[in-house]
Order: C-alpha cells, then structure tokens, then sequence
C-alpha cells in the first residue's frame, strides 16, 4: 500500500502541492486526476523520490520510503509525463542500460526486454536511434523500462501519450491486469473516459488540493452526475469552455 | 560586418544570426549564449597565435646570410603559413559539419513559414562565410603584415610589398575556401546520392575521416623548401597531390617570384579552386531544391546496423552500463565528438610528429626525449580532452533514469567513470604510444617507458577524478567557466614543462635498473595514494546532476547567533560571539 500523509511541495513559497493525503491499495487502480497545473506531476515526483517533498511523510508498505530509499526504487517502477529518453542510444541499448542500473541478472534482462519490445512491437527497430522514434515509440519505450524489474509499485503519469488505439487497448488491459496481480497502481491522466474505465478510486487535485478521494460509483452518487467528465469540470474547471472558445475565435478574427 | 548584415532582407538577417549561432554551437564551445563573447575569445586565440607566428619570422630572419639560404627561408615559412591556414579552416569546417546544409530542425520549423528556399541557403551561407572570414583575418591578423613587409623589404620598393601583400591574403582566402569547400562538396554529393537515413550514419564516419585527413596534411606534410628539392623525382608525387604546395605555387605566380619550372603547381591551385567552388556551389544548389524535400519525406529514423549486436562487458553491470554509455555518448554526440576532436587533434599531431621523426631517420633510432614528451602530451591532452567533455551533458531531461535507479553507493559510480577514462582515453593512446614506439631501440627501454606511461596515464586519471561525483554525460553544465583564451596557454605551458621535466628524469632511468626501480616506486605509490585518496573522499560524496553557481553573497556564518538569540529566551544564558566564520 502506498500512502502519502500531508504531504506538500513549495516552489519558491508558493504552493504547488499542499498538504494531500491519499491512499492507493495493492490490486487497485487508482487515478491521479487535475486539470493542468494542479499538482499531479509534482506529486508524482515526490513518489519516486526525484523531487524533496517540503513537508509530509510517503510510506510504501508502512515504511517511510526516505528510510531506504535505495530498497524502495527496486520495488518501483515509473513512467513520467514527457517521454525524456537519451536520443543517441537505440531502444534496445537504453533498456539494456536500466536493465544494467537495476542490476538485474543479464540474460533474464536480455530475454525480458526481447519480450517486451516484441509484445510492444518495437522489436523490427529496437536497434535504430531513439532520436528516431515517434512519441508512441518513445512511450512505449519508457513503459517497457517501468515494467522489466516486475515491480510492486507502478506510477504511470500519462502512459497513453502519444499511443495509437491498439496500443493504448493493450496498455489499458495491462494496467488492469498489474493490478489483478496484486500490483499497487497510481495512474495519472487528462483521459477521462479510461479512467472511468480503469480506475477504482480516484482522486481529483485543484490547484494543489485533493477535491476529491473516492471511488467513481460513490462519487457519481454523491454527486448525482452521470459520468467522471461531468464530477470533473464541476470539481476542477473553472471556466466556462463554451465562452473561452468564443473569445479565441473573436481574437484571432475567424 | 554589421552593415553588410544590415544591407540583406529582414528574413536572412534574422536566419543569419540563428545560424551563425548554430555554426559556432555556442553549448559545445563552453560559452554563454554571446556570440560576441564567444566570436571574441575565438579571434583572440588566432591573433595570438598569429603574434607568435609573426615575431618567429621576423626574428629568424637574420640567419639567412646566402641567397639559397634566403630563398628557403621564404618558402619554408610560405609552406608553413598556407598549410597553417588550411589546417584551421579544415578543422572549422569539421567543427561547423553540417552547418552549412539544412537539416531536419530547419525543414520542419522553416518550411510551413512563408521563407523560401534560397533565403535559408543566403543566411546560411553567410553564416558560415562569417565564422570563415573571422577565421582568415584574425589568423592573419600579424602575419598577414608581417610576411609581405619582409618580402618587400628583400625587394627593395613599396611596390613590392603590395604585391606580396594582395598575394598573401588572395592566397590565404583561396586556401580557406579550398578547403572549406572541398568538405561542402563531398557532404553535398553525398547528401545528394545517398538516401538520408544511409547518409546520417555515413556523415559521423566523413567527418571523422575528414578530420584524420586535415590533421595528417599538416603533420605530415614533407618539408620541401630549395628548387633542387623540387625538382627531384621522388617529390614529384608528393607535390602533385598536396594542395599546400599548390597553393604555395600560387602565392608565388602572383608574387612574381614563382620559377617557371613550378608554374604547374600554381595551375594545379587555379583548377583546384574552380573545382571546388564548382563543387561547392552546384551540391548546396542541389541539395536546397532536392534535398530539402527528401528531409521531410524521409524519416530520421537511422536505420540499426543488421546481424550481429555484440555488447561486451566492462565489469560489473554499473561499469559495463557506464563504459558503454560514455562510449556511445562520445561517438555518437556530435557535440562531444567535435570538443573531444580538439583534444585528439593534438594527441594525432604528436602522433604523426613522432611517426614522421622515425620514419625520417634510417634504421632504429634510439629512444629519445622528443619521443616521451610526445607520449606523455598525448596522455595528458587524451586524459583532459576526456575529462572536459565527460561534464557536458547530453540530455538533461533524460537524466531522470540515473536518479531513479540510483541503487548503489557512490564510490561504485566513481569506480566507473574512473574505468570510462582508463579504457576510452589512457589504453587507446598506450596503444598508439606502443605502435609507434616499435621504430626505436633498445626493446628493454621501450618496454620500461611503456610501463613508466601506463602509470603516468592512471596517475592522470586519478587527478581528474578529484572531485568528479557525477556521472559521464549527465551534470548540467556551468556556461563560461572555462576561460579558453586563457586558461588554454596557461595549461599547454604547464603540461609542456611537466612532459619535459618527467622525460628529462626518466630517460637516463631507462638503462639503469636502480633508478628505474625508483623512478616506477615513486610513481607507483604517487598513483595508489591518488587512488586512496579518491575512493576515500567517493565514499562520503554524493553524486550530482546539477552544476551550481557559486554563492554571489558570502555568508558570514552568523546564523548561529539568531538561534542562539532564540534560545536564549528560554534558557536565559548571554550568547557567545561565533569564534569561527564560514
């Protein structure tokens, strides 16, 4: 189980996480959800341990991760925002590189990683540059490297990015497979409608704050709203998009 | 400059300065992003050598009492002016590869904009014009005043040295654009007849040949400064196919001081000229109107080469990991590849100097001082060349994976950066070093020194590692800590005086065992405690990714006093006055 306990992240004084305590459970989904801006990314970083969070506690498993650090990213895998990957090596060179940094046995990597980037089909380029693949390509790279050390807990922020729909089928059916297999999921995402399809629970964050922390059914009664887009815009938009359309076209003269 | 600049449409003024920022790849060079600055340190280092370039002549030009002696005074230092020229255009044309040419950036950014074609090519074109033309004046700068002066003066009127000086600088600007646009015309047609995907993988192996091939005219160019010289056979074949000669035959066509028997030499540098210029002109006119489109239509996806992907191991899964991704960076990043080629430039001058010494002299000549300060500058500039382009970056964003996998303690990373230096820059140049230590004699003291340079190089390797907690590739970078201008002279004269202090000891070392024992002793323990010293200062270090600047306020260490302040409201004590400020 991973757990964060009033836990907020201050840049320069100003608040971009602030004070957020959430759970997410072994063999669930839970969604991450925010409109731009509102924090998901940057907690998602306090998670793996790239950024210092200004206050509050994470623990994974009941143990706070700061502890041991180094135990806790081998039981981690994370896939960021933007796919940031180093142009100049091959998809198969780069997997291998992790594979080597997360000291895993060197023919289980080998055979795990041809595996991967059959399933992923990248495996007719996994000998070309990465500088280039398509944003899919990259994504699904990065999802590979997430994935190659089995680990417990799996953060994906915006693994669809960049997907087609086949891909993003697979990687749907694989996020709820991770966690039928007793994985802890934390899935960050703008697509509402899979998160709806995917997720247990979810969580909304509005400008740094939780809104929301509660799983789809509960919140559509609560609400009475019909669907997730609907409990979002009322929760976390705040303007009116009809109108903000309007003027866009009125300043650009069309 | 700025006036002509002035003078072209907006849209190539405005390319023209965004190209000529690539041109000098302001990252690359360790600048801030000013090009004024950077374009100024540049100038500043040419001029220099140009001064020292100048007085050397003008100095050594007493010694000539005979007119043979004079004659071959003047073309040895013609010689020497022209392929001193061409050496530096050669490697700012390997430097600014590609520039010249539009890539994928420019097709994409440029082509949906309302900018034609032949704007981009303008802009481009005087960009790189630019970076040349600064090149050839500020390398001539005291040369180019110095030489037509004395060969005047030899003439005796004012005419004379008008002559040699038009003839001095027409030929200086045909050999630059030789030179620069041989390298246009073989980039161009390659470009042109090759598909893009083959052509991306090819152009990193053209530039790598092309800097061999700048390097090797230079160092190994004969020296062949009398008519009898000339006139031998065996010159023949060297002369036909050395553009500095033929360059050289030009300067003396339009000097009017050039025998008849060379006037060959000068048509050789005319038909060369608008040879290249031809070249030059026709591949960048093709490959604006056809290239460009295959840019777009054709992926940059470099295809992987098919068969066999042999990964071989370096150690432990770090050290291989780090090994390989050092390597990669480096061969791969033409950035790294072109600051590291500086280094390498002088590490092949030494080289091919040292090759050429043995190669002039019959038989096997004994080992000799000049052969160990040229093994011991390769080390050391190979070392240093490795360690400078081991702190710039090659993709920040991308860093992430090394703090995310961050599961060993720091000492195993330094172990492996330490490995990356031995293996991609000490064992490499040993190797040369052995190669060519094959033409000397005795074998017993070829072996001793090779050993006495193994230890010299990890020594070397230690030193660099001071301080070095970071991972090959991966810390930002501080713009404009490095003071070229500077801090290139200072370094070249302290690493000359220590190869030659180090050879002064060790040659006489070599023939007697208990000095050698010493010599090695010393060494030895100079590089084991290096080593103790770094695995020591590792273990408590933490790696970095971030380069920060330093504080611009010096604290004074007073923040104490505050909580001691605090705490004195609930303890009721004075508090004491800091004995110690940070």
């Amino acid at each position: 189980m991973l757990e964060l306990r009033r836990v907020s992240k201050h840049f320069s004084g100003i608040p971009a996480v602030d004070d957020v305590s959430f759970t997410a459970r072994a063999g669930e989904v839970t969604g991450y959800l925010g409109p731009n801006g509102s924090g998901k990314s940057t907690t998602m970083k306090m998670i793996t341990g790239l950024i210092e969070m200004t206050s509050g506690h994470i623990f994974f498993e009941g143990e706070l991760i700061q502890d041991d650090l180094i135990a806790y990213k081998r039981r981690m895998g994370y896939v960021p925002e933007e796919p940031y990957l180093y142009n100049h090596l091959s998809g198969v060179e780069y997997l291998t590189m992790v594979a080597q940094l997360r000291e895993l046995p060197a023919k289980q990597s080998s055979d795990c990683i041809d595996g991967l980037l059959s399933l992923l089909s990248l495996y007719d380029d996994r000998h070309a540059s990465i500088s280039g693949y398509s944003k899919g390509m990259r994504q699904k790279v990065l999802i590979a490297a997430a994935l190659m050390h089995n680990p417990e807990l799996v953060l994906l922020d915006e693994p669809f990015s960049g997907l087609d729909v086949s891909s993003a089928l697979v990687l749907r059916s694989l996020i709820l497979e991770l966690a039928a297999r007793g994985k802890v999921v934390l899935f960050s995402s703008h697509e509402l409608d899979t998160v709806e399809r995917v997720c247990s629970r979810v969580v909304i964050l509005h400008r740094g704050k939780i809104v929301a922390d509660d799983s789809i059914e509960r919140l559509r009664s609560l609400m009475e709203l019909p669907t997730l887009e609907a409990i979002f815009s009322q929760l976390a938009v705040e303007q009116d998009t009809a109108s903000m359309a309007r003027q866009i076209a009125d300043l650009i003269h069309a | 400059m700025r006036k002509l600049v002035d003078l072209a449409p907006l849209q190539v003024r405005i390319l023209y300065r965004q190209f000529l920022l690539r041109v000098v790849d302001l990252e690359a060079l360790s600048m801030q992003a000013d090009i004024p600055r950077f374009l100024g340190q540049f100038a500043s280092v040419l001029i220099f050598i140009s001064l020292i370039g100048a007085v050397g002549l003008l100095t050594s030009e007493n010694a000539t009492a005979t007119a043979e002696g004079y004659l071959s005074f003047v073309w040895r230092g013609e010689q020497a002016l022209i392929s001193g020229m061409m050496l530096v255009v050669g490697l700012i044309a390997v430097i600014s590869w590609d520039s010249t040419f539009p890539d994928r950036r420019d097709v994409m950014v440029l082509s949906p904009l309302p900018v034609a074609a032949h704007t981009i090519l303008l802009a481009k074109i005087a960009a790189s014009s630019a970076l040349l033309g600064l090149a050839i004046v500020t390398l001539n700068f005291a040369t180019g005043l110095a030489w037509p002066l004395l060969i005047g003066s030899h003439h005796g009127s004012i005419l004379g040295f008008f002559q040699a000086f038009a003839a001095y600088w027409f030929t200086m600007i045909a050999a630059s654009i030789f030179v620069y646009g041989s390298v246009l015309t073989v980039q161009g047609f390659t470009a042109l007849l090759l598909p893009r995907r083959i052509f991306l993988r090819l152009s990193a192996i053209l530039q790598i040949v092309a800097f061999g091939l700048v390097l090797g005219a230079y160092f190994l160019r004969p020296s062949i400064t009398t008519p009898a010289a000339m006139a031998t056979p065996e010159n023949q074949l060297v002369l036909a196919w050395s553009p500095s000669f033929w360059f050289f035959g030009l300067f003396n066509q339009l000097n009017g001081s050039l025998p008849v028997a060379l006037g060959w030499l000068a048509r050789r540098g005319w038909i060369a000229l608008a040879v290249v210029v031809c070249g030059a002109t026709a591949s960048l006119l093709l490959c604006y109107v056809r290239t460009m489109k295959k840019t777009v239509e054709e992926p940059d996806l470099v295809p992987g080469a098919r068969g066999w992907h042999w990964t071989p191991r370096f150690g432990s899964a770090l050290q291989t990991a780090i090994v390989l991704f050092s390597l990669r960076s480096l061969t791969r990043s033409r950035q790294h590849r072109v600051i590291f080629a500086f280094y390498l430039a002088g590490v092949f001058g030494f080289a091919l100097s040292s090759l050429r010494s043995a190669l002039s002299t019959t038989g096997q000549p004994p080992l000799n001082a000049d052969f160990l300060i040229a093994t011991f500058m390769m080390m050391t500039l190979a070392v240093a060349g490795l360690r400078s382009v081991f702190a710039l970056p090659i993709s920040l964003t991308a860093n992430w994976i090394w703090r995310l996998t961050q599961l060993r303690p720091s000492e195993k990373y330094v172990a492996a950066t330490r490995k990356s230096l031995l293996l991609l820059a000490v064992v490499p140049v040993w190797f040369i070093s052995a190669l060519l230590s094959v033409s000397f004699k005795p074998l017993h003291a070829v072996a001793a020194h090779l050993a006495v340079l193994a230890v010299v190089g990890w020594i070397f390797v230690e030193l660099s590692l001071i301080g070095l907690y970071k991972v090959p590739f991966t810390c930002s970078y501080l713009p404009g800590k490095v003071h070229v201008q500077v801090m290139l002279w200072v370094f070249l004269f302290l690493l000359l005086i220590l190869a030659m202090s180090t050879a002064e000891l060790e040659l006489p070392s070599l023939n007697n065992p208990v000095r050698y024992i010493c010599l090695m002793a010393i060494l030895g323990i100079g590089a084991l405690g290096a080593w103790a010293f770094n695995r020591h200062r590792a273990k408590s270090a933490v790696l970095y990714f971030e380069e920060l600047p330093p504080e611009l306020i010096t604290t004074l260490g007073l923040v104490w006093i505050q909580s001691s302040s605090s705490q004195l409201g609930k303890t009721g004590g004075s508090p004491r006055l800091p004995t110690q400020m940070s």
